[in-house]
């Protein structure tokens, strides 16, 4: 099996807490891998330990992603080589204008490849083919960054991010919490146009009506910091039935 | 690209742009891709007198089509300087000397620029079509 990113007996704690106790999980390049599990499995804390959020302290094991491990590299460093991240409470950020952060970012991006940057026109031409299909309103990529938005904004925008950055590993940490149907929907197609058979997806969710849209090659159940089973998506309505409590450890 | 559709592309460019200071910003942000000139080429043939900031132009006809080098020192002289060489440059001296200059004004921006400014923008026309002239002299 080809792996784009093998996470071996990961430890991590936030705070005095640890919650990954020894988790054991491989990324297949182009697969859709979905994480469920109960509240504080660990789940959270797996994508934050990924991206290397200032949170996470890593207490032992390793995370190589093509090849190589990411630990010591930078939040930054690890978005620059292609790993994303959409946020379960994406923050506001005042003052910063959304086309500003999106274009920064991705000429960032650009430039860490060596590809010439956009220019503003060129940005937003790009950007507005994705609005559309977002069904995002023009005016949002002029205001501040997720200042005032609703939930459901704040989601699409996640997906707007990652759309245009383009990553190879994209984590969707509860992507559909607090969406109303429609804007599942829309957030299901902005992810199912990235799905092109190379790019890998981690979708942390508690609840199957987005695998309904997604469509997960693997489930990992998480439990109590690990991974305790991994099976195909025949999984999602054996979990519907009988809960987690259900589940017997691999 | 004739000069009616490089206008035409810029047009659409800054109608991207509903706010008149991101138009603004954006003749800065094609500024970025300005490039610079040798020292021996700025001098005061190419000086574009008449201009807010120090900005110099290059004029050379190179197998009948007028070739445009340039640099400005402002970031609104650069980005302008960008716009207009890539509206004129690489064009033959008819095709320069047949266009109206008002048509500029189709991008929606000369109205934007300060009085300063659009007195800059008509002391660069004016070496381009003074560089066309010798052009389109030196290919009769």
């Amino acid at each position: 099996m080809s792996t784009t990113m093998k996470i071996e007996n990961l430890q991590a704690k936030i705070g005095d807490k640890q919650i990954l106790k020894g988790l054991n999980l491989e990324l297949e390049p182009g697969k859709v891998h979905a994480i469920m599990g109960p509240n504080g499995a660990g789940k959270s804390t797996l994508s934050k330990a990924i991206v290397g959020h200032y949170d996470i302290e890593i207490l032992g094991g390793d995370i190589t992603y093509k090849g190589k491990s990411i630990l010591e590299m930078e939040a930054e460093e690890r978005a620059l080589e292609g790993v994303f991240l959409s946020f379960q409470h994406p923050v506001e950020i005042p003052g910063v204008n959304n086309a500003y952060f999106l274009r920064t970012a991705l000429n960032a991006k650009l430039k860490h490849e060596g590809k010439d940057e956009l220019n503003a026109a060129e940005f937003l031409r790009e950007m507005k083919k994705h609005l559309e299909m977002l069904g995002m309103k023009s005016d949002m990529i002029s205001r501040s960054l997720n200042e005032g938005f609703s939930g459901g904004e704040k989601k699409r925008n996640e997906i707007l991010q990652m759309l245009i950055l383009e990553p190879e590993v994209i984590i969707l940490d509860e992507i559909d919490s607090g969406l109303d149907i429609d804007a599942l929907r829309a957030v299901s197609e902005g992810i199912n146009k990235m799905k092109d058979g190379k790019r890998t997806f981690l979708v942390i969710t508690h609840y199957s009506r987005i695998l309904d849209y997604i469509e997960p090659d693997y489930i990992h159940v998480l439990k109590d910091g690990k991974v305790i089973k991994t099976a195909g998506p025949e999984l999602v309505p054996y979990l519907e039935e009988h809960g987690y409590d259900g589940i017997e450890e691999d | 690209m004739t000069i009616e559709e490089t206008i035409a592309k810029y047009k659409e460019d800054f109608d991207l742009f509903p706010d008149p200071n991101d138009k603004l910003e954006y003749i800065f942000d094609l500024g970025k891709k300005h490039t610079t000139l040798p020292e021996e080429d700025k001098n005061d043939n190419t000086y574009v007198n008449g201009c807010a900031s120090d900005a110099w132009l290059v004029g050379e006809c190179k197998d009948g089509l007028l070739v445009l080098r340039g640099e400005g020192t402002s970031e609104m002289a650069k980005g302008m300087l960008t716009l207009l060489i890539d509206i004129f440059g690489n064009k033959t001296p008819e095709d320069i000397l047949g266009f109206d200059p008002a048509k500029l004004q189709d991008m929606g921006i000369v109205e934007l620029l300060s009085p300063v400014r659009q007195q800059s923008l008509e002391a660069f026309l004016k070496m381009v079509y003074g560089y066309a002239h010798k052009c389109k002299e030196q290919g009769a």
